[in-house]
């Protein structure tokens, strides 16, 4: 008895010391490896150079990710809310909203190089836009909608309760307790779920390949060109194999959006955690 | 005009609604139309079993088998969750148990930063860390299915702890007050009554994990080698996600070639809405039961 359970203790210990070891490999192998590469000129110029992106910087990549993202995150941010709201609040029968929740969670198993097919047949063929921001940036949004639904269902639910109560036995209208009780409860859930939905979407390369991203292009200016992705430019770097320097860059980029990101997130939530 | 507005919105919201759950349809519909010409074409049977991907007319007519890419698919993701299964359940039990309140708060963010960092930072990471040692330990190329898997065990080990934590935090409260008062160590709590206890909950998340490694895309395909053969460990490998990803850009639209990379998707998104679509049943099921 002593024994599988001091064998237990020894293997719960390994796995906590390879996982947290992992989390600051990655970081520190990538801040280490990536921040002396980035400069001024890095940050505010577009790639140059022979092979595309051995010399200057990824400025229409930081801009064009950041639209596509805007964009998701409206997409997914409206129909997510809406959907989580309808949840929660109008629903009255049990069957279709457990079918609602039962279709939200396919959909995050719907794989995101699936969601570029799908987006490439519908957007940029049948409706005809082509490549561009609109179309990567919608493909992006249907790929975080169940992302923000689910979190924004989970922060509607935790409203508490007795204020609703009070809201309806006073015959206020949902729409006005919505507003005016809901929405301020939940407001920092519901921006943390924006933000890591919007990081989870700026990552996202697969989606994009199809649907928006291209190897080289200036600073966008029109919602229906196509329009550089900070992923898809470091796949580009890495896949060309000639400037580590610049790929250890983008990528150190990209981490440090995602920590920024996650750790605004983590604060807008930790006052409910307390 | 209170009831009307009170009208508009909900209006609004349903609407919304449908939309949503609508894509859903359309995502599918879509998928089935552009897939069946490929799967009239080439035949349901020699799509799954064909041995043979050569989309391109060379000498003898194009063959669009997938087998070895849906061998390697499963290869990867099933020795990937192995890994991420062993080393997660170890983790969230470990948090469970060795590890007060407030700390935890704190190191479940950490270990949820994983989860944030974009695929292809992992395989850039994958490329310059495991395929290079890979190489220094005397492979002639460090592209295989086990550097694959290495990658992917840590991209989907966050979902595997986070989950296998919610379970295993529940049952610690409910043994946790008669376990003291017997005396017994938490660590023999651990053993004996938390890890038998939560082993559906770790069959779920465990297929739920294979289901989002299945559908991985980037960082696989950076460092697999991509090379459509008999998979095995140290040896190169394409999942479809990888084949989508590399070939769509080079298919004409409309041609057979074009219809078999969507049959290729079809293929993943019927596999994964199975696997989703039954873990999400039975959790709601053992959820409502309240094993979990």
């Amino acid at each position: 008895m002593k024994g599988t359970s001091r064998l237990i203790r020894l293997w719960a210990t390994v796995s906590f010391i390879l996982t947290f070891g992992t989390v600051f490999f990655l970081f520190i192998y990538v801040f280490c490896k990536g921040a002396g590469a980035v400069s001024w000129e890095f940050l505010t110029q577009g790639p140059k150079g022979a092979v595309l992106g051995t010399e200057g910087g990824i400025l229409p990549a930081i801009v064009g990710s950041l639209l596509y993202t805007a964009i998701a995150v409206l997409f997914a941010g409206v129909l997510g809310f809406g959907t989580a709201l309808y949840q929660v609040f109008y629903c009255r029968c049990r069957q279709v909203s457990g079918t609602i929740s039962l279709i939200m969670q396919c959909m995050a198993g719907v794989p995101s190089i699936v969601m570029g097919l799908f987006g490439y047949s519908l957007l940029v063929l049948a409706l005809g836009w082509g490549k561009c921001l609109l179309a990567g940036g919608i493909t992006q949004g249907i790929m975080i909608l169940p992302f923000i639904e689910v979190r924004a269902e989970k922060a509607f639910r935790e409203v508490d309760g007795g204020l609703l109560a009070a809201s309806w036995a006073m015959g206020v209208s949902r729409s006005y307790t919505i507003r005016r009780i809901v929405l301020p409860q939940a407001g920092g859930q519901l921006v943390s779920a924006v933000i890591l939905g919007g990081c989870y979407a700026m990552g996202a390369a697969a989606p994009l390949i199809f649907t928006g991203a291209v190897i080289f292009s200036r600073v966008p200016t029109d919602l229906m060109q196509p329009a550089m992705a900070l992923p898809y430019h470091l796949y580009i770097l890495l896949t060309q194999g000639t400037s580590p320097a610049n790929a250890y860059a983008t990528a150190f980029i990209m981490m440090l959006l995602v920590l920024i990101s996650n750790a605004i997130a983590t604060l807008l939530t930790w006052r409910k955690l307390q | 005009m209170h009831q009307a507005k009170d009208h508009v919105c909900r209006l609004t919201v349903m609407l919304l609604t449908l939309l949503s759950v609508g894509l859903l349809l359309f995502l599918v519909g879509f998928m089935l139309r552009q897939s069946f010409p490929a799967i009239r074409a080439v035949g349901l049977y020699e799509l799954l079993f064909g041995t043979e991907w050569r989309p391109v007319i060379y000498q003898d007519v194009p063959q669009y088998g997938l087998f070895y890419l849906v061998l390697s698919t499963l290869y990867v993701s099933a020795l990937a969750v192995l890994f991420a299964l062993v080393i997660g359940v170890g983790c969230a039990l470990f948090l469970t148990c060795a590890v007060g309140h407030r700390l935890r708060a704190l190191l479940v963010p950490c270990i949820d930063l994983l989860a944030g960092i974009p695929s292809v930072v992992y395989g850039f990471v994958g490329l310059y860390v495991v395929v290079r040692t890979m190489e220094r330990l005397g492979r002639a190329a460090g592209e295989s299915i086990l550097a694959g898997s290495i990658v992917l065990s840590v991209m989907i080990l966050p979902y595997m702890i986070s989950s296998c934590l919610h379970t295993m935090v529940q049952l610690r409260l409910r043994f946790e007050k008669a376990s003291a008062a017997l005396g017994v160590s938490h660590w023999h709590m651990a053993a004996e009554l938390i890890l038998p206890a939560s082993g559906k909950g770790i069959l779920i998340s465990t297929a739920l994990a294979a289901g989002r490694a299945m559908g991985e895309t980037m960082a696989v395909m950076m460092v697999m080698g991509n090379a459509v053969i008999r998979p095995t460990l140290l040896g190169k490998g394409e999942t479809i996600s990888a084949l989508i990803a590399l070939e769509m850009g080079t298919a004409e639209v409309g041609s057979l070639h074009f219809s078999a990379l969507y049959a290729a998707g079809l293929l993943l998104l019927v596999l994964l809405l199975a696997i989703h679509l039954g873990f999400s049943l039975l959790r709601r099921r053992l959820n409502r039961e309240g094993v979990l």
